[in-house]
């Protein structure tokens, strides 16, 4: 990001980054830059905190007519409070059943994903928005796509221009944010999402299976897809 | 980002991330808050929906009109290091749109831009430097002359 800080300003445009990696800002030496302590995914802080955003912002861009520079970086003094857990969050759904047979997995992810569909469509109500869409083809779609690979089979691809490894990947990314989306209500942190999403649904067992076996195999577009099914942090260790 | 918060070895992976080594620091003055046109340039691999996502460490970018709803903005990013519900809660998280037009209705600055770009960030940035050019061809046109920079 920072470097295209200097792309930009070399070609006569002021410029002012938020970086969220303060070493790879000071490496760069961009004109301008903000450092902001929030989590990766979160350069302008809490979501649905229109005050403090707004914060962020004019911090970085009354930079744009500080003098000093170039090579200004400074340092945005105030946590999200947005990382604080929300007691009062509850997930849409109950904790999955722990079934490791891949057939009984692929059933209950179709389930779980009709289970959802109502909170999911509630929440996108109330946000007007929803971040589905990469692959382009409904929820349930997606979530047979991805029972047909948990059950062994290896379908063709339900998108037109894409190989069925990266219709996977896309497929994969929506099925997250579908579910995400689906227990988003009240204020709940990034990591009581995640452990929700990764700890207690058929879903998150599912692709940690899916991830599991595609690393395994010999198919090189499987294992280089398979990468982005489940976060770093999430990997099991071992 | 508090690094110190992440484990031990992708804080250090992070925190040395090869980056380009520039030899020029360019620094441009300009106007006062309040007569400069803002857009956003963001690096979380953004895509209206109906364009094309970004599919892996793509070079190019995206253009993303100011008058987008936030129904309409896909995050096609590569990593998946990152949180993403922040973004799925409220698209200010990444993409202050909301944020930039009630700045510009207040008068704190002059306007917004027509059109924000979106490049993908885990792309080696030196493979950017055209389609950032042409970006910055295409901000003059529209008269920008300040950039809000948005990494995630």
């Amino acid at each position: 990001m920072s470097a295209l800080g200097h792309y930009l300003e070399e070609e006569g445009i002021a410029t002012v980054a938020i970086a969220l990696i303060r070493p790879q800002a000071e490496n760069t030496r961009p004109p301008r830059a903000l450092w902001v302590p929030f989590e990766l995914g979160r350069p302008i802080g809490p979501p649905s905190d229109a005050a403090f955003q707004k914060r962020v912002i004019l911090t970085a861009l009354r930079m744009l007519t500080a003098s000093g520079g170039p090579v200004l970086i400074d340092d945005f003094p105030d946590d999200d409070p947005r990382e604080a857990a929300d007691p009062d969050w509850r997930p849409p759904i109950g904790p999955a059943a722990a079934s490791r047979d891949q057939g009984a997995l692929a059933e209950a992810i179709e389930a779980e994903l009709r289970v959802l569909a109502p909170p999911y469509a509630a929440s996108c109500s109330k946000r007007v928005r929803s971040t589905v869409g990469l692959s382009t083809l409904a929820p349930a779609a997606c979530g047979e796509y991805l029972a047909a690979w948990l059950r062994g089979e290896r379908p063709a691809s339900p998108v037109a221009d894409m190989s069925p490894a990266l219709a996977l990947r896309f497929v994969i990314d929506d099925l997250k944010a579908f579910a995400l989306e689906a227990a988003i209500a009240g204020k709940p942190s990034s990591k009581q999402l995640g452990d929700w999403l990764w700890n207690d649904t058929a879903l998150g067992v599912g692709l940690q299976v899916l991830r599991r076996d595609c690393l395994a195999g010999d198919d090189e577009r499987l294992k280089a897809v398979a990468a982005f099914f489940v976060p770093a942090l999430r990997v099991p260790a071992g | 980002m508090r690094l110190e918060k992440l484990p031990p070895e992708m804080a250090k992976r992070l925190g040395e991330l090869e980056c380009p080594n520039f030899e020029t620091t360019p620094w441009v003055e300009g106007k006062p808050l309040s007569e400069r046109r803002v857009a956003i340039v963001s690096s979380a691999g953004l895509t209206v929906r109906g364009d094309r996502v970004f599919r892996g460490r793509d070079a190019d970018y995206r253009a993303i009109p100011s008058t987008t709803g936030a129904n309409d903005l896909l995050c096609s990013h590569i990593s998946i290091n990152f949180d993403r519900t922040g973004f799925q809660e409220d698209w200010n998280v990444v993409f202050p749109l909301d944020r930039l037009n009630e700045l510009a209705a207040e008068g704190t600055i002059g306007s917004v831009a027509a059109t924000h770009y979106s490049f993908m960030g885990a792309t080696d940035p030196v493979q950017m430097v055209d389609g950032a050019k042409e970006v910055a061809g295409k901000l003059k046109a529209d008269n920008v002359d300040a950039v809000l920079l948005t990494s995630v």
